[in-house]
C-alpha cells in the first residue's frame, strides 16, 4: 500500500504540465471549427455548386511513343498524326441517342454501338472521362462531323498519334503491336508496374513483341489539360477561385523514350522478302556473331498497323484461328526436331570424345539392325565408308546413328546442353520456348520410363524427344563457327531518351566458351575446325546437300535437315514430299554461317512444311547476299577459289537432301 | 489486501464507461463511413468484404480493449523492451520479405491479414518511454545524458521505416516520442541547440534523403496547380468534397465527390471528406467535439494515474491520437500538405484499428487502476 502512495506522489510532479495539454486541445478544436465553417459555411454554397456541375474538363493528352530505328538510325517504328472523334457523357445527358444518332450517320457506325460505348465507359471511368468513338478519321468523316460538331454538346475531333508500322507485316512479330488495355489486363498490369505506371481504361499499351516488352520505355507519360467549362463543355475563363487556387492547368506529355534494334533493316527487308515472300511458313533468325540480331522473321505475317486503328472483329478472328499461325513469333515460340541439322553437334561431341577422328573411316550402309528393329537411311543404298566430314556433307544417317551408340545420351547431353539446346536463349521478347534436349532423367521424371538405347540413335540425329527453335540452332551453329562461344543473342541495342541521349546501351554477351582454359567445359580448336570444315562443304561441295545455294564470292557453311511431321510407314518413307497434303509435309531446316572461313553471321532458318532444307538454304542464301553487299561490297566482285571440291567421281544425285529417316520395327 | 478492495466494488463499475461511450460513438460513426465510402465499388474488392472485415477487426480491437483493461498496464511496461525488439523484429523483417504496394514496402503477409508493424511500433514506442521515463524524476527538465537513451529508442524505428519509405510513419513516431520528452519537460539549452540542429538536418535531408515523390508533395503543397491531376487535384477535391457538405450534408451516399471516385483513398485516408461531404458542419464537429471529449478524458486519466509509468503511458497514447486526428483532418480541409496518414477509429485498416484499440484499452487500464485507492 505505501508504495502506491509513494508512487501517486511521484506522479502528481507532472500536474502542473496538464495545463498546456488542455490549451492545446482547445486550439485545434477551435481551429477545426474555423476552418470547417469556413469552408462548409461561408464557402459552403460555392463549393457545393462546383461539386454538383464539377466544371472541370480533363483531357488527355497522348504522350507519343517512341520511335524504334534499325542499328543504321532508319526508322521501324514511328507515329503519324491522325484525327479522332470524342464524346464528353457528362454534357450529353439525356440526349444520348440523338446524338449517337447523328454521329453514327457522320461515321456509318451503328448508333447503338455509340451509346453502348459511351454506357460502359460511364459505368467504368465515370461521366467525366471522355469517352473515344473513333479514331484515324478519313477527310470526309471530319467533315461530317464538323458539320454537326456544334449541335451536339460534348462532341470534338481532336488530333491524335497513330502508331505506324513501313514496313508493314515485315518484322510483324518482333516489333509487336499496340492497343488498347483490355479490361482483364488493365488490373494485372496495374498490379505488375505498381507504383512506376498507372493505366486507365483507354489507354494505349504495347501487346505483343517489342512494343510489348519495351512499353515502360516506349510509352512515354501522358499529359493532361484540366480547363474550367460551362454547362455545355465549352472551355471557359472564370478567372480563378480563391479558395481552390488555380484549377485549370496543362501538363505536357512526355514522349516516349526510342529504341535502337541490332537489326538491319535492308537485311530484315531482304530475308522477309526472300521468305515470307516466297510463301514460306515458319521462323528465321540472322545474327552477327556476338549475338546482334540483324532479321527476324516469321511467317505468315500481320499488318500491325491494322492495330494501331483498332482492329476489326473480323480481321481479328481471321488471324487468331488461321492454322498458319500469323500471330506466333515462329523464331522462339515453335520448338521442332532438328533432324540433320543437329548432326554437326554431335559431330563435334564424337571428334571431342575420341570416338572418332577427322580421318576416321566408317561404314555407313542403307540401314542397320540395333537390337530388334533397323534403322534406315533416307538414301536406299547408304554412303558406304566414309569420314565425318563426308558424313556431315552428305547427311549419312547411319554414320550419326553409330556416333549416338558409341557416345550414349549422357556425353550427348552433355555437349548439347552446353551449346543452348533445351534452355531459352534469354532474348528479350517474350514467350520464348525452351526447347528440349532429352536425358534419362528427364525421360524417368517426365514419362516415368528407363531411357532406350534405341533412343541414343533417334537423338543423333536429331529426332525422338530433341526439341529445338531455329534461334537456339542459329546460337549453337554460331558457337561451332566461332570455336565454342556461346552468345547471348539480343535485339535492343539502345534505349535513348527523347532527345536522343542513350540511357541504357547494351552490350553482347558471352554465356559460355569452349575455348576459355578455365571454362569447366573444353573442346579444342581442331575438333571445330573439323566441323566447318564438313559444313563448308555442305554448300560448296560437289555432293553437299545445300550446294544449289553456293555464292561465287562468299562461302556459306551450314547444314540442311528434316524434321518429321508424322510418321509413314516403311514403303512411304522415300515418296515424294511435295505429292502429300501440305500439313503432311516435312519441316526444312537450314542453319548456318558466312563466310565460311571468317564467319561473321550466323542464321537460322525453319521453313515449315517445306519439305527439303535445302530449300531453306535459298533463303540463306539472299541473306547472305544481302549483308556482303551491303558491309563487304567489295567482295562481290572476286570470286571464290577455294579447295573446297573434292575430286571423287561425281554421282549424280539430286540437289536437295533425300527424304528424312524412318524407324521401322 | 487487493483482493478484499476489489471485492467492495464491482468489476464494471470500475471501467471508465465515459471513455467507452466516447469510443463506441467514434466507431458508429467510422462504421456508416466505411459503408458509405466502399459500396458500390468493387474494384476495392466490394463492400461486403470491407466493411465486414472493418466489422470484424472493430470486434477483436473491443476484446483487446478489455483483455487490456483486466490486465495491470504494468506487465506492459515491464515487458516493454521485449515487445518494443520483437516489434523492431518484425520492421526490419518487412524489408525482407515484406509486402510491396503502391512503392513502398510495409507489410507482413500473414495470408488473411496483413500485419503493419510500423502501426504497433508507435505503442512499443510509448510502452517503452514509459517504462523508461519513469524510474527516475526531474522536475528541472531533461539534461542530455538523460535525453540519450530515449532518443535512441526513438530513432532506431524513425530510421528503420523512414528506410522503407514510410516517412508519414517516420514522422509520426519522432512526433510522438519527441511530444512524450516534451511532456517531461527539457532543458531549455538544450531545446535551443536541438531547434538549430533540427533545421540543419531537415536542410540536409531535403537535399539527401528525400525521395522525388516525398520533394514533390511538398513542391505541391506550396503549389497545388503545379500537378492539378495528381496530389494538388487530391487536395482541392477533397476541399471540395467537405465544403460541399454545407451545415447538414448531403446525406447518407449521396456525396457525389466521393461517390462520383473524385477522391483517391476515401475509404482510409480521406475518409473524414467523406463523412464531411454526406453530413456536413454537423457531422465534422461531432467527429472532432469527440476527439476533443476523448482527449480531454485522457488527460483527466493521466492525472489520476496511481504511478509515473501510467501517467507517461495515458500521454504517449493520447500524442498517438491526437497527431493522427491532427495531421488527417488538416490535410483533408487543406490545412497541411496531403500524407498518408489514416484517421484513428474512422479509416479503414486492420493493423490500425487494433493498435488503437490496444493502447485505449491501456488507457482504460490506467483509469481502472486508479480505482484502487
Amino acid at each position: 500500500m505505501a508504495q502506491y502512495v509513494a508512487n501517486e506522489h511521484e506522479a502528481k510532479e507532472y500536474l502542473p504540465r496538464y495545463r498546456i495539454l488542455y490549451m492545446l486541445i482547445g486550439f485545434t478544436f477551435t481551429l477545426f471549427f474555423i476552418r470547417l465553417w469556413y469552408l462548409q459555411i461561408i464557402n459552403g454554397a460555392e463549393l457545393r455548386a462546383f461539386s454538383e456541375q464539377n466544371s472541370i474538363k480533363e483531357t488527355k493528352i497522348a504522350a507519343p511513343r517512341g520511335i524504334i530505328y534499325d542499328r543504321n538510325g532508319e526508322i521501324l517504328v514511328e507515329n503519324l498524326p491522325g484525327f479522332e472523334v470524342t464524346l464528353s457523357p457528362q454534357y450529353v445527358g439525356r440526349d444520348l441517342e440523338t446524338t449517337a444518332e447523328a454521329v453514327g450517320k457522320a461515321l456509318n457506325m451503328a448508333p447503338a454501338t455509340i451509346v453502348q460505348m459511351v454506357q460502359r465507359s460511364k459505368k467504368l471511368n465515370g461521366p467525366f472521362r471522355v469517352v473515344k468513338l473513333k479514331d484515324n478519321l478519313s477527310r470526309d468523316e471530319i467533315f461530317n462531323l464538323e458539320i454537326i460538331k456544334n449541335e451536339y454538346a460534348g462532341l470534338d475531333i481532336r488530333e491524335n498519334v497513330l502508331r505506324s508500322y513501313p514496313l508493314k507485316a515485315d518484322g510483324a512479330q518482333l516489333f509487336g503491336y499496340v492497343g488498347e488495355v483490355s479490361k482483364r489486363q488493365l488490373p494485372i498490369l496495374n498490379e505488375k508496374y505498381g507504383e512506376k505506371l498507372k493505366l486507365q481504361q483507354g489507354d494505349i499499351i504495347g501487346k505483343a513483341g517489342l512494343e510489348e516488352i519495351l512499353d515502360l520505355d516506349l510509352r512515354g507519360k501522358d499529359g493532361i489539360s484540366v480547363q474550367q467549362v460551362d454547362a455545355r463543355g465549352r472551355e471557359t475563363q472564370n478567372g480563378e477561385s480563391k479558395l481552390l487556387g488555380n484549377l485549370t492547368g496543362i501538363v505536357q506529355a512526355t514522349p516516349g523514350n526510342n529504341v535502337v534494334l541490332t537489326v538491319d533493316k535492308d537485311i530484315q527487308d531482304t530475308a522477309y522478302r526472300a521468305f515470307v515472300g516466297q510463301g514460306f511458313i515458319g521462323g528465321l533468325v540472322a545474327m552477327k556473331s556476338n549475338g546482334e540480331v540483324l532479321a527476324w522473321v516469321s511467317g505468315p505475317s500481320y499488318d500491325p498497323n491494322e492495330f494501331s486503328t483498332g482492329i476489326s472483329g473480323s480481321l481479328w478472328s481471321k488471324l487468331i484461328n488461321d492454322p498458319d499461325r500469323p500471330l506466333r513469333n515462329k523464331v522462339i515460340q515453335d520448338h521442332n526436331s532438328p533432324g540433320s541439322t543437329f548432326k554437326p553437334l554431335i559431330a563435334t561431341a564424337a571428334l571431342s570424345e575420341g570416338v572418332i577422328t577427322p580421318t576416321t573411316i566408317v561404314n555407313a550402309p542403307g540401314s542397320m539392325r540395333f537390337g530388334n528393329r533397323v534403322y534406315h537411311d533416307h538414301q536406299r543404298g547408304g554412303e558406304g565408308n566414309i569420314t565425318v566430314s563426308e558424313a556431315i556433307e552428305r547427311s549419312s544417317n547411319v554414320f550419326f546413328y553409330k556416333m549416338g551408340i558409341a557416345l550414349g545420351i549422357e556425353k550427348m547431353f552433355r555437349y548439347i546442353s552446353n551449346f543452348g539446346i533445351g534452355k531459352k536463349t534469354g532474348i528479350e521478347l517474350q514467350g520464348e520456348r525452351s526447347g528440349l534436349m532429352p536425358s534419362p532423367e528427364w525421360k524417368k521424371q517426365t514419362i516415368g520410363e528407363e531411357w532406350q538405347p534405341g533412343e541414343n540413335l533417334s537423338v543423333a540425329i536429331g529426332q525422338g524427344f530433341v526439341l529445338t527453335t531455329p534461334l537456339q540452332m542459329a546460337i549453337a551453329y554460331n558457337a561451332i563457327a566461332n570455336y565454342g562461344k556461346v552468345v547471348k543473342p539480343f535485339v535492343v541495342r539502345k534505349i535513348m531518351s527523347p532527345e536522343n541521349k542513350v540511357i541504357t546501351e547494351f552490350e553482347p554477351k558471352i554465356v559460355k566458351d569452349f575455348g576459355d582454359p578455365n571454362g569447366e567445359f573444353k573442346v579444342k580448336r581442331e575438333v571445330f575446325d573439323t566441323v566447318r570444315e564438313a559444313m563448308r562443304r555442305v554448300v560448296n561441295g560437289t555432293r553437299g546437300t545445300a550446294r544449289g545455294s553456293k555464292l561465287k564470292f562468299v562461302e556459306i557453311a551450314g547444314k540442311t535437315g528434316t524434321s518429321q511431321v508424322m510418321s509413314f510407314a516403311a514403303n512411304d518413307i522415300y515418296s515424294t514430299c511435295e505429292n502429300r497434303p501440305k500439313y503432311q509435309r516435312h519441316h526444312g531446316w537450314f542453319i548456318g554461317y558466312a563466310p565460311a572461313d571468317n564467319p561473321e553471321i550466323a542464321f537460322g532458318i525453319l521453313a515449315e512444311h517445306a519439305c527439303h532444307g535445302s530449300n531453306a538454304a535459298r533463303v540463306a542464301k539472299e541473306i547472305v547476299q544481302s549483308y556482303v553487299a551491303k558491309y563487304h561490297p567489295e567482295w562481290l566482285t572476286r570470286e571464290t577459289d577455294k579447295k573446297g571440291t573434292k575430286p571423287v567421281i561425281q554421282i549424280q544425285t539430286p540437289a536437295t537432301e533425300p527424304e528424312p529417316e524412318a524407324e521401322v520395327d | 489486501m487487493i483482493g478484499s478492495q476489489v471485492e467492495g466494488r464491482t468489476f464494471l463499475k470500475k471501467i471508465d464507461w465515459n471513455f467507452a461511450a466516447v469510443i463506441v460513438g467514434l466507431n458508429i460513426i467510422g462504421l456508416i463511413n466505411v459503408f458509405s465510402a466502399t459500396h458500390g465499388h468493387n474494384e476495392m474488392g466490394g463492400t461486403d468484404r470491407l466493411f465486414w472485415s472493418q466489422v470484424f477487426w472493430l470486434c477483436v480491437g473491443w476484446a483487446f480493449y478489455f483483455a487490456a483493461t483486466l490486465i495491470d498496464y504494468n506487465l506492459f511496461v515491464r515487458l516493454a523492451y521485449v515487445i518494443y525488439g520483437l516489434n523492431l523484429g518484425a520492421l526490419v523483417a518487412v524489408k525482407f520479405v515484406g509486402k510491396t504496394a503502391l512503392g513502398a514496402t510495409r507489410w507482413l503477409d500473414f495470408g488473411f491479414f496483413s500485419y503493419q508493424p510500423s502501426e504497433s511500433m508507435k505503442v512499443a514506442l510509448v510502452l517503452i518511454l514509459a517504462k523508461v521515463m519513469s524510474t527516475k524524476s526531474h522536475p528541472e527538465g531533461l539534461g542530455l545524458r538523460q535525453l540519450i537513451l530515449p532518443l535512441v529508442l526513438i530513432g532506431i524505428p524513425f530510421l528503420v521505416t523512414a528506410e522503407q519509405p514510410d516517412l508519414g510513419t517516420a514522422m509520426m513516431l519522432g512526433l510522438i516520442g519527441i511530444s512524450i520528452l516534451f511532456f517531461l519537460r527539457i532543458q531549455r539549452t538544450i531545446l535551443i541547440v536541438v531547434t538549430v540542429i533540427g533545421i540543419v538536418c531537415a536542410t540536409g535531408a531535403w537535399f539527401f534523403a528525400l525521395h522525388d515523390y516525398q520533394k514533390d508533395r511538398v513542391y505541391t503543397f506550396i503549389d497545388p496547380s503545379r500537378d492539378p491531376r495528381g496530389k494538388g487535384y487530391n487536395s482541392i477535391q477533397s476541399k471540395i468534397a467537405v465544403g460541399s457538405g454545407r451545415v447538414f450534408g448531403k446525406g447518407f451516399r449521396k456525396g457525389t465527390q466521393s461517390q462520383l471516385e473524385f477522391l483517391p483513398e476515401r475509404h482510409t485516408d480521406f475518409i473524414y471528406s467523406v463523412l464531411s461531404e454526406e453530413y456536413g458542419f454537423i457531422g465534422s464537429m461531432a467527429v472532432v467535439s469527440l476527439f476533443a471529449m476523448l482527449f480531454l478524458l485522457m488527460i483527466g486519466i493521466a492525472q489520476k494515474a496511481r504511478d509515473k509509468a501510467g501517467a507517461i503511458l495515458v500521454i504517449g497514447v493520447l500524442s498517438i491520437l491526437f497527431w493522427h486526428q491532427f495531421i488527417n483532418i488538416g490535410m483533408v480541409t487543406g490545412l497541411l500538405p496531403i500524407v498518408g496518414i489514416p484517421l484513428p477509429l474512422l479509416s479503414y485498416g486492420g493493423t490500425n484499428m487494433l493498435t488503437i484499440m490496444l493502447s485505449l484499452g491501456f488507457i482504460s487500464s490506467v483509469s481502472y487502476r486508479r480505482h484502487m485507492f
